[in-house]
This record gives C-alpha cells, structure tokens and sequence, in this order.
C-alpha cells in the first residue's frame, strides 16, 4: 500500500484492546470450563480483577486505560469505570480518528501486553480454550467491523502441533501477526526458547508469512521491581521504563539463537522496544562477536545484518535516537502510539511525532510510519 | 597530575599480585582460607595449571583474566608465571599506561577481588581490607592510579562506612557497589533500603562517586534462563552484551526512588555500560514523569535533569553513544579501555578513540577523553 491509500499516513504498530468481560465467558463451555474461565471478580473493597484458571490475572486493576481516564495516576478499578473507546471498535475508530491514526496493530491486555496469561495456565486444554476463545472475539468483534484493525493472535504456548494448529486457524480467520511470549520457559515447564523443538513455530510464521512479535514485558524476572516505597504512580512509571528495556535480554539472546539463521524469511517484530537501546546494542553485538572470534564457528552475518535482514522495532515518542536509526535501517523501524496506556502519546500523537521527527527527510518519515507496516503486515 | 596524552581510562582492571593477601592477613587466623594461588590438575590440560583459591573454593578458567595484555590476544594464563608484569606490577604497569598513551586509569577489581561472599562477615572483611591496602599501594607509586575501594558488604553499615572512609584515607576514590545487594548474597539488603543511607551520606560527605560495573551482579538476574546449546563463545556473546540491562534499569531506580534528591552531591558511576541507550531511558523517564504528573509525588526534578547531575557513564568501543551526546549530557560521559579485559582496546586505544569520536568538535572531545573524568576524581 502506498500513501494515497491512507488518510492520515500512520499505522500505530503497537496498541492494545481491553477484552470485555464476556470476550470468554460467552465463548467457553461453563459446563466443561467452570471458573476456569476468565471473569472479572469482585474483591471485598468493592474493586474489580480478572481471574483465569483460579488465579487473579496480573494487571494493575480490572483493565488498563491510563491514557483515557483524565486523571494520568489512575486505572480504572471497577468495569463500569472503563472507557468504551478502550474495549468498544466502533468507539475506538473515533479514537484512531482523533489522533489521526489510519491502522492499529492489536496486542492483548488481559491476555498479557506481552500474550503471556493463558501460557501460565497449568492446564493446556484450558490455555487452548482461551487463546481461541480470545483469537476468536478479535476477528469477529473488531476485525470484522473495520479493515484498520490488525488482528493478531495469541497461541498456546506449547506443544508445538497446538501451537502450528492454531496459528494456522487463526491466520485463516483472518489474523496478521503471530504474538509470543519471548521466555516460554518462564511461564510454565516448556523447552528453553533456543531449542530445535520450536522449529515450527518459526517454520509456520515464514511459510504463512506473518510476524512473529516479541512485546516486552514477556518475562517478569528481567525487569527489576518496583522499591518498596514507591507509591502506584511512580512504581508505575518505573515499570514503563524497565518493561521496555527489559528486552535487551530478549535481544541479546535471539541474535546468537540461531533461529534468524535458519529461518532467513523469518520476520520478527520485537513491540515496545526503543530505538536508543537497540542501536547501541546492535553496534555493540557486532563489536562482541568480533571480540569473540564468532566468525570461526560459522556466522556469516553479523548481527546487524541478521537483524536488518529480519526484524523490526517499534518507537513512539523516541526523539534522539531516530538520529541514530541508520544502525537499525530505516526499514526496521515501526511506530506505535501505544494506545490506551498511560504512557501513551494519544491524543497528541502529531505533536511527538513533529517533535521527533524534526529534520528527517520525506521518504524516511513516510517509511517509519506508514509503509513499513503497511508491508510487513501485507495491507 | 599533568595530562600528557589527554586519555583516561575511567574503567581498567587492577590485578593484585599472588602475595597481596598472604601478606596481609593473618595466617594463624585464616589459614588455607586466605586468596592465594594453587597448582591444580584439570582435564583439558596436560600439564598441572595453576589457579586462585578463596577459602577453599578454586576459581576456575584462568590464573587471571587479561587476554588482551597477552601476545596471543585470545588467550588466558594457566600458570601465573605467564601473566605479564604489566597487568599486576604498579611500576611496570605505567609502562603499558605509556604504550597505550593514556595518562591514567581508573582501577576497578580483577579477580579475586571485588567480592568474598563466603558465608562469614569476618573473613569478608579481612579479605576487603586486604583488597584496599594493597590496591592503595598503586598510588602510592603512581598518581596515574584511580583505585576504587571494595566493601565488607556483609558487615554491619558501621563497619561498611568505616572502611569506605579508611579506603579513602589510604587513596582510594570511590567505591565499588552491587546493584542488588539482596541478589547477590542472603541476608543483604536491596539497593533502595534506608540501611544504606549511612554509606550514601559518607560517600557524599567524602566525595566520593559510587560505582557499579556492568551488571553489577545482576548478569544472572535480569537475563533469559541460560540455553546449554550456546558454544562458550555464544554464551560470552550473549552474557556480555545482555550486561547493560542492569544500567538501563538501576537509573530509572535512582531516578524514581528519591535518592538522587535525597543525596544530591553523590555521583553514581556506570562502567561498561555504553552510552547509546542512556538518551531513549532518559527520554522515557522524562516521558513517563510529564505523563504522570509525578512531581506531585514528591519527584520534583526532571529525570534527566538528574542524571546529568549526579550520574557518569562509560563507553570504549561504540560511536552510536557519542553521536547522541548532546541528549546524554557531555559533561556525563567518561571514555574507558578496560584494560586487559577481552573487549579492551589496549594498546591501540587511540585508533578506538578516533573511530568513536570522529567529527567531534575539540571542547566535547577533551572532555569526553579526559575533562570529565579529571573533574570527576579531582585529578587536575
């Protein structure tokens, strides 16, 4: 697609919809499913959460829409405290409109930032029941109600042949991307990520050709906490940051995997990333390689080639470090909007984009933020 | 001191030599305990290698880690016979400062050194008294010399405090930290507990800056779990580049958690950590406090306001970091050779330099090179 197609020139490649409550309970079996299913409960203080499988759903309350609630230290507690323009398409169209966004490319939120819930769950029949019960809601709730959704679906992590069957339905279905959670090993008993038996899932994204996507936040153990006297607002601040450079270490691994080698169609998206960081870690993954004589055991590339060749970051409201975005390629670079966090740019999103793009010729800004989504999601 | 080369190195390793702790503690008390070399048997080596023991535990891999001072850059010592005078000898060390024309190092441990978590406070601390007296000794045969102090961390703050100030006295001109105390030995406690303001309090009265090393001790926290497919050098790979995660996270902390308001006057040092990244945490930090309005929390200056403030970050090899200097702060920047470390650049420091800074006007470059470090550890 080519700009004369969009209104606005710009596909947010990062945002999130918030699940309503009954995206599960009205698709899974209560007979078969129980409380299994996910619910919103509500606790003794009159406050409201999500529980699956028995256990409360990690979220800092019943949904997360920081950037809709007036107030920017609040999330909303209970549902009727939630703004439509966060879990109802017809109103988040409005929104898109408002912040003059064309696509939204969708990630979870009660199904983890980072597509990571349901792989917590011990029991993988009820993991598989949600992730399509989810994969299901998306396409037939906002999918179908406007062509600037880009739906993409979450998986069962493990076993294999479940998680290839359901990408397949999915991608059928009508979805364009393939969300992972970057650590499966941290979520329940499954193989290290680097091991051979996850050949097919890099194997099915390459052949339907859909991106893999790594959004931070997949792994809990490499983001540091929160100190014990930072009050809610500024613990969440701090997780903001640490979310996203958290990835590093996600990085760092998936360079000297292997997997972009063998999978050289592969394209991998890792969301909520930053452009500062990843630079200078790819500047610095090619200077280690070097340091340790990896061209001796059979790496042709260097790591800033694999990742030119491959992947893709996604910015939205990196200002310095576009000046640095030749280490990473023009052409790897998405932008996002982050829609509805806190931290999101809406409604403003011209104005930090204006500000952050300063100086930056034509064809690149049209790039960043349109026709390399536009491509890499086939719109 | 003169500067001659207008190069400082703000992170290098100091080697203590075989006899540093013998000589120093006590063996009637301590025993086969104390840090000393061994000859020992292993599998891949024909012949007996040698190798340093800390209360009984062998220290594996090498006699000491300095590749890039050896002829053959990749290779580590087996027998300390090999290691070269350079690496642990004050006086022939100046000469590889001169090879690599830089005017003076800033010294942060080689092993054994650093940190002697062995279940027993008083052997820690013997073994940190040890460290620090003779570290201190570098400077007294040379100015050149930058030496940081370790820490009995496992003793009480008084006795912490006591021997920062002690350490300082001798020569010392910082100190050594972990970023999680808690992580790295039981029973400590995390960085942000008010049981260190004692040691914050001294570091600022005696200004002197607090330093962490690259991951600081955080290499196996903040990481994905360890894949046993990598070769070793993969896993090197990995290990090492993952490092600066812990930067990226341990400023945000300082940052949001109040102490670099609370102690205002105490510098925070991050070595090995590039400077690439530091403008997109700054920027994020920024982002996330205009967001949420936390100066109505109490954080009243703008994060990056406070970085360049307080807190010094190094690089050697990159040139991303240098082109984003002006959102950095250049007056935050510190260069480093980290000599005789694998990475290091020694001893073409310079070609590393004029590859990282070229096109960089003569005001930044000096005090990127030297300038900062210089005001930092009041050398000139």
């Amino acid at each position: 697609m080519n700009i004369q197609n969009s209104k606005y020139g710009l596909i947010s490649a990062d945002d999130h919809v918030q699940e309503h409550p009954e995206v599960w309970t009205s698709r899974m079996s209560k007979q078969k499913w129980g409380d299994g299913i996910p619910h919103v409960i509500t606790e003794p203080d009159g406050s409201e959460c999500w529980v699956a499988g028995g256990r409360r759903v990690s979220l800092p309350g019943v949904a997360i829409a920081g950037a809709l609630m007036g107030d920017p230290q609040r999330e909303p507690r209970r549902w009727d405290e939630v703004p439509p323009m966060a879990y109802d398409p017809a109103e988040r169209l409005k929104a898109m409109d408002l912040d003059r966004v064309d696509y939204s490319v969708l990630y979870p939120i009660v199904g983890g930032l980072a597509a990571e819930s349901f792989g917590k769950l011990e029991d993988p029949d009820l993991e598989l029941a949600c992730v399509q019960a989810y994969n299901d809601w998306l396409i037939e709730e906002w999918a179908s109600i406007s062509p600037r959704f880009v739906p993409q679906c979450i998986v069962p992590i493990w076993p294999m042949e479940r998680t290839v069957a359901e990408i397949k339905r999915a991608v059928a279905k009508g979805h364009k991307g393939v969300i992972y959670p970057a650590s499966p090993m941290e979520l329940r008993a499954v193989p290290h990520v680097n091991e051979p038996a996850y050949d097919p899932l890099w194997g099915i994204c390459e052949d339907l050709n859909v991106p893999l996507c790594f959004h931070a936040g997949a792994s809990p153990r490499i983001q540091m906490r929160p100190g014990p006297g930072f009050s809610p607002a500024v613990a969440a601040a701090f997780s903001g940051v640490v979310r996203s450079v958290s990835s590093i270490a996600v990085l760092a691994n998936f360079l000297f995997s292997r997997v972009l080698y063998r999978f050289p169609n592969l394209k991998v998206v890792f969301a909520e990333s930053s452009l500062g960081w990843g630079a200078y870690e790819i500047e610095y993954a090619d200077y280690q390689s070097a340091a340790d004589g990896l061209e001796s055991e059979g790496y042709s590339l260097k790591p800033s080639e694999l990742f030119r060749r491959q992947c893709y970051f996604t910015c939205w409201y990196d200002r310095a470090s576009l000046r640095v975005r030749k280490y990473l390629g023009t052409s790897n670079i998405l932008w996002s909007t982050n829609f509805p966090l806190a931290n999101s740019t809406w409604p403003s999103s011209r104005r930090h984009i204006d500000a952050s793009f300063g100086g930056l010729p034509d064809d690149e800004r049209r790039e960043i933020l349109f026709d390399n989504a536009a491509k890499l999601y086939s719109l | 001191m003169e500067i001659k080369y207008g190069l400082i190195s703000s992170d290098s390793h100091g080697q203590l030599g075989k006899d540093a702790y013998t000589s120093r503690m006590s063996g009637s008390k301590w025993g086969d305990r104390i840090p000393h070399v061994v000859e020992v048997r292993e599998e891949k080596f024909a012949h007996a290698v040698e190798r340093w023991v800390v209360h009984g535990e062998i220290q594996g891999g090498n006699v000491c880690n300095c590749p890039t001072a050896m002829a053959n850059r990749k290779y580590y010592p087996q027998r300390w016979e090999e290691v070269p005078l350079e690496v642990y000898d004050p006086a022939h060390r100046l000469k590889a400062l001169d090879r690599d024309r830089v005017d003076a190092e800033v010294l942060f441990p080689n092993g054994p050194g650093g940190t002697f978590f062995y279940d027993d406070a008083d052997f820690e601390l013997a073994c940190v008294r040890a460290y620090n007296d003779a570290l201190a000794e570098f400077r007294q045969v040379s100015e050149r010399f930058v030496p940081l102090a370790v820490l009995p961390f496992m003793s009480p703050i008084e006795t912490i405090v006591a021997e920062a100030e002690r350490a300082v006295e001798a020569g010392h001109m910082g100190i050594n930290m972990l970023a999680d105390p808690s992580v790295a030995a039981k029973g400590l406690k995390s960085l942000g507990d008010p049981f260190w303001q004692p040691l914050w309090d001294a570091c600022q009265q005696l200004g002197v800056g607090v330093h962490l090393h690259a991951s600081a001790g955080l290499a196996g926290q903040l990481s994905l779990p360890r894949w046993e497919g990598f070769t070793r050098r993969q896993s090197h790979c990995v290990s090492t580049l993952r490092n600066f995660c812990t930067a990226t996270q341990i400023i945000p902390f300082l940052i949001f958690s109040g102490m670099l308001e609370q102690f205002p006057r105490l510098n925070w040092v991050f070595a090995e950590t590039g400077l690439g990244w530091v403008s997109s945490v700054l920027e994020a930090c920024d982002h996330e406090w205009q967001k949420r309005h936390l100066w109505s929390e109490g954080l009243i200056t703008r994060p990056s306001e406070l970085f360049r403030r307080q807190i010094f970050v190094d690089f050697w090899f990159e040139t991303v970091g240098v082109q984003l200097r002006d959102y950095i702060g250049v007056d935050n920047i510190l260069w480093e050779s980290d000599f005789p470390h694998i990475t290091s650049t020694y001893p073409t420091s310079w070609d590393a330099v004029e590859h990282s800074l070229a096109g960089v006007p003569t005001a930044d470059r000096e005090k990127i090179l030297f300038g900062n470090a210089a005001r930092l550890y009041r050398l000139i």
